[in-house]
């Protein structure tokens, strides 16, 4: 398995952008931890994350992805077995049940779910490309999508369950979805978005979705600039420390709006403001572009694929990747409601890296065995 | 269509891909173009508000001077109050932990866990300190406001209970002691009308107070008298310090040297409580006496005394008043509307805001007039024959004079005449028809008298029509009328009548109790008139005095030239003259006549000192008397006045004593004034024993 051919194909791009993000986030969190005493383990617990997780690359890397493909039915049964049994016996944590603790750390199984989903439908969809793409070809690929999401749905986590769903639409759209459903898809999602949001502003009562969400979403429409706490206090706060930071920055362990802890929640889903304060425009720009880099690498290994299920790997973990640092990037610059998802590699979180290093792991993988077949 | 390939091809759909590719493009270009615009065009804006959040500029509070009378007691001070404050933010984060320390302090302090509601109209009317919700509305409340601001749930807590909180202190996270300065008024109502009274800074003058670095809804501002007159010696400057703090209010460090507060100034003032007390014992028990005695009720009432040679105010009082500690905290909303809803006005200075007809004191003005302009000469006899009739003329050669009588008052009360009069007896008996008869002129009796315009020079010369400038808010200048004042105000031509009864202090002629005072403390004093005033010394916090007293002379009447000379024809020459000192000596004797065997006598009977004075009975009908039907033609209800001096020979107090409806001068008035000079001579034998 570890053979010479495995790390000449080996991304090294790839795991060199990962490396420099991930060792950047620990010093990012190194500032943004800004005295709290919660926080003062944060460093040491991300120091160790990143550890284990460049590792697992690595281990995952030599394994030969197309392993994946014939266990998929087994991933998929264990992932919903512990997204079951987070339902039933999770811990209470924040209003919503979320993860199991193994050992100090906390595992979300929606996080690994993301990975199942992404190797499940790219099993899926590989096997099905010569079959007609009709309204079976999607109802399965859907059916597959949603009998993981229900109960990520449930718990209830409904941006983990926005991130799935726009996995699937987006590896279907990449295995040939026809253009009329694509409009089609475009118009439902649109109308149920605006029947949504109407129900919310009549004050109806929508299934599955919290007070808490309704309020982020009534607040990203009304805001409030005076707020003095809350959630748009925490927004205007990350705007004043993306604005104040200027051209290059106030440097590092030199903002105010983190050091004296105006900035909320700095060193997980804020942490980009935290970044764009004290490294201004250009360090921001360079960190973006950074992850653009992994998103843009990711696409390439699924050009260089030899096969359609690791292409669709790749290109799955491509979008899981981009989306959420899209979405992270857009509720910081405050174009976007208020969502839990963080910013892949940079901000703290052994749970939400356990699903990024798996997701590079795959794609070094991908990248390492295009070349051998073994057969 | 079942095609099994031989190898695996990545049939991944590039054009597709290409389209992927776009789309983050287009995502990178937008966030960047965000980014810019927030960091780099907006950047200015967003790095003052970062700069805003972190910068705190403090007020450090100044201490307030304190208020001694003339003999050191205090009259004013500051006192520590304790209250118990909640930062709403600081609390636990466990609902159950706050409960516990919402229990905790409920115990200690005797305010509910709940009580009332959180509706917006109770939130709407919340005052703190004055609510009676319990402490978890009140926390509500604080926190929808302000979480990071400490609320205060109960004031003014006894040392002891605060001693207790602050070692328990530590087992109630959230729950703060705040010391407040507060003032006290250790003489309380027997000088609430001097001293006055604080209060918030009021909405309208929020921001001049600001500006000068006082803080709305901490620091206080005088209200009334002294507290209020002498507010800029006495409130002293804030400091301030410009910190840096963090997201919980903690303060760093100082970003620029801090500025220390600078204490307010302290004032000893020209009262003497013990004669500020005897004087309102002196008048409210005469007031409660004679109502018991003549079936009357006399409700307001005036007392002040003064040296005539500097002018120092030793003791003033203003009946009724209020207690001023009640509004120590702060202003009872209940008391503050029943003080000003009470007729009697006891928010109002009736000292120096009440304006009155003097009635007969006035004719000391009337007499340095008629003596100086040589109408009569003292010893010429003038008629009193009870009642004269005028022809009324509103102008020269009025075809339809109507005849009008003028009563002496002896005429109306006995039908008696006080038959010929010379100067010291018609002044010593207050006899209306010989003022009526020098003043105004009467057929070839009296053929010039000293008509309107000469007797307004000299009431001003002794001091009426003008304020003084004394040391508190609301000083009134009363009115002396002359023909051109009543064209204008009354749309009337001057007549006769007009100057007849204006020689006697009535018609149209104002005063306030102040002036009457100093028109006879001025002829005690020689023609000197010296400006009435409260403020002995301004002292440094430290009680060194930085500003001694000095006496200030406004002028000499027998020296300054004030009064103007007028032609025939009513208009001023330009000469100015001066009064002779004979004149003023000779209204003294008439003065010192008044108690020996004139309207005084009788309440002077027995005095051991020998005292000057003159009485008065003003007729009146003001808006109090005319809706009660009071104002019944020939017999008006009239307010008592007296004032004089003692000893007579060297004059050290001048008394005035007004009772308002009091009705008879010597009846009322006088033996107030009696005892206040009694007391004074009591006062003064104890200290030289």
């Amino acid at each position: 398995m570890l053979r010479r051919e495995t790390w000449r194909h080996f991304d090294y791009w790839l795991f060199g952008t990962v490396l420099l993000l991930s060792v950047f986030g620990i010093v990012m969190i190194r500032s943004a931890v800004a005295g709290n005493i919660e926080l003062v383990n944060s460093v040491r617990n991300q120091t160790i994350f990143v550890g284990l997780g460049l590792g697992l690359i690595l281990v995952l890397a030599a394994i030969n992805y197309r392993t994946w493909a014939s266990t998929t039915r087994l991933l998929y049964a264990g992932g919903i077995i512990l997204l079951i049994g987070i339902y039933l016996i999770g811990d209470a944590a924040f209003g919503s049940t979320r993860w199991f603790e193994v050992g100090g750390i906390n595992i979300q199984p929606s996080e690994l779910g993301k990975i199942i989903l992404i190797i499940a439908l790219a099993n899926y969809f590989a096997n099905t490309v010569d079959q007609p793409h009709n309204l079976v070809w999607i109802g399965r690929s859907f059916a597959i999508t949603m009998g993981m999401t229900i109960w990520v749905l449930l718990q209830p986590n409904l941006s983990t369950s926005i991130v799935l769903l726009v996995i699937w639409f987006s590896m279907l759209f990449i295995s040939g979805l026809e253009l009329k459903y694509v409009l089609i898809f475009g118009g439902v999602g649109l109308v149920l978005l605006v029947v949504i949001m109407i129900l919310i502003v009549s004050g109806v009562e929508v299934p599955l979705i919290q007070d808490y969400q309704l309020d982020r979403v009534v607040n990203f429409i009304n805001r409030d600039n005076e707020a003095t706490y809350g959630e748009q206090y925490n927004i205007q706060q990350a705007l004043i420390s993306i604005g104040s930071g200027g051209w290059s920055g106030a440097g590092y362990g030199n903002g105010s709006q983190v050091q004296l802890r105006f900035l909320k929640v700095r060193h997980t889903d804020f942490i980009f403001s935290a970044m764009a304060e004290e490294f201004g425009f250009i360090g921001t720009a360079l960190v973006m572009a950074l992850l653009i880099f992994v998103v843009i690498r990711c696409l390439y290994v699924a050009r260089k694929s030899m096969d359609t299920f690791g292409a669709l790997i790749a290109y799955g973990i491509a979008t899981l990747i981009f989306f959420q640092m899209a979405v992270n990037i857009g509720v910081n610059l405050n174009v976007l409601p208020v969502t839990g998802l963080t910013l892949p590699f940079i901000s703290y979180g052994g749970s939400s890296l356990l699903s990024l290093v798996l997701g590079i792991g795959l794609v070094e993988s991908v990248a390492a065995h295009s070349q051998t077949l073994d057969f | 269509m079942n095609r099994q390939p031989l190898e695996p091809i990545n049939e991944i759909n590039h054009s597709r891909l290409l389209t992927v590719y776009i789309l983050i493009g287009l995502v990178f270009i937008f966030y960047l173009a965000r980014l810019f615009t927030l960091q780099v065009v907006q950047g200015a804006d967003f790095t003052t508000r970062a700069i805003d959040n972190r910068t705190r500029e403090i007020s450090l509070t100044t201490t307030r001077g304190q208020i001694f009378d003339r003999n050191g007691t205090l009259l004013a001070r500051n006192i520590a109050s304790y209250n118990v404050t909640i930062t709403p933010a600081d609390l636990p984060a466990d609902e159950g932990a706050i409960q516990e320390v919402y229990r905790q302090l409920s115990e200690l302090i005797n305010v509910p866990v709940n009580n009332g509601n959180t509706e917006e109209e109770t939130v709407r009317n919340f005052t703190p300190c004055q609510s009676d919700l319990g402490i978890t509305q009140i926390v509500y409340i604080g926190e929808t406001n302000a979480p990071f601001d400490p609320v205060r749930i109960k004031c003014n807590i006894d040392e002891t209970t605060a001693r207790v909180l602050q070692e328990q202190k530590s087992d109630m996270p959230g729950v703060s002691i705040e010391i407040e300065s507060v003032r006290e008024y250790p003489t309380g109502g027997t000088t609430a009308e001097v001293v006055g009274f604080l209060g918030p800074i009021p909405a309208i003058e929020q921001n001049y107070w600001e500006s000068l670095g006082f803080v709305s809804n901490r620091d206080k501002v005088g209200y009334a008298g002294i507290e209020n007159y002498m507010n800029d010696v006495l409130i002293g400057k804030n400091g301030s310090r410009v910190v840096e703090v963090d997201n919980s209010g903690q303060i760093l460090r100082d970003l620029e040297s801090p500025i220390e507060p600078v204490p307010g100034n302290s004032l000893t003032l020209t009262i003497d409580t013990r004669l500020q007390a005897a004087a309102k014992a002196a008048l409210v028990n005469w007031m409660e006496q004679k109502s018991f005695q003549l079936g009357n009720n006399y409700t307001s009432g005036v007392v002040i005394a003064m040296d005539p040679r500097t002018g120092e105010v030793l003791s003033l009082v203003s009946y009724p008043s209020y207690e001023n500690n009640r509004m120590a905290r702060l202003i009872p909303s209940y008391y503050f509307a029943q003080l000003n809803q009470d007729p009697h006005k006891p928010l109002f200075n009736h000292a120096i805001s009440a304006e009155h007809p003097p009635g007969s004191v006035f004719k000391l003005a009337a007499s340095i007039g008629i003596l100086n302009e040589g109408v009569i000469t003292p010893d010429q006899l003038i008629n009193d024959p009870g009642i004269i009739t005028i022809e009324q003329k509103f102008f020269e050669n009025d075809p339809n004079p109507r005849p009008q009588e003028y009563w002496c008052y002896i005429a109306k009360t006995a039908t008696k005449q006080h038959g010929d009069l010379d100067f010291l007896g018609g002044f010593s008996q207050s006899c209306d028809v010989y003022f009526y008869k020098v003043t105004g002129g009467y057929k070839e009796e009296v053929e010039e008298g000293l008509n309107i315009w000469r007797l307004g020079e000299y009431a001003k010369a002794l001091g009426y029509g003008i304020t003084y400038g004394i040391e508190l808010p609301g000083e009134q200048n009363g009115l002396i009328p002359d023909p051109t004042w009543k064209r204008i105000n009354v749309f009337e031509n001057w007549s006769i009548g007009d100057t007849y009864i204006s020689a006697i202090g009535q018609g149209y002629v104002l005063a306030t109790p102040l002036q009457v005072l100093v028109s006879a403390a001025t002829l005690a004093n020689d023609g000197k008139l010296m400006r009435p005033t409260l403020i002995k010394e301004v002292l440094d916090n430290q009680g060194n005095v930085i500003k001694p007293f000095e006496p200030e002379m406004l002028w000499d009447i027998t020296k300054d030239p004030r009064i103007h000379v007028y032609d025939e024809n009513f208009f001023q020459t330009g000469e100015v003259k001066v009064v002779e000192p004979w004149v003023v000596d000779l209204v003294k004797d008439g003065m010192r006549e008044v108690v020996v065997s004139g309207t005084g006598q009788a309440a002077f009977e027995g005095a051991t000192f020998q005292s000057a004075g003159k009485t008065g009975t003003a007729e009146y009908c003001d808006d109090v008397a005319r809706p009660l039907g009071l104002c019944i033609p020939g017999s008006w209800p009239a307010h008592a006045w007296y004032v004089g001096y003692a000893p007579y020979d060297n004059p050290e107090i001048a008394v005035v004593a007004f009772v308002y409806d009091g009705d008879e001068g010597a009846l009322l008035a006088a033996p107030v004034a009696r005892q206040v000079m009694e007391a004074y001579f009591e006062l003064k034998s104890a200290a030289t024993n």
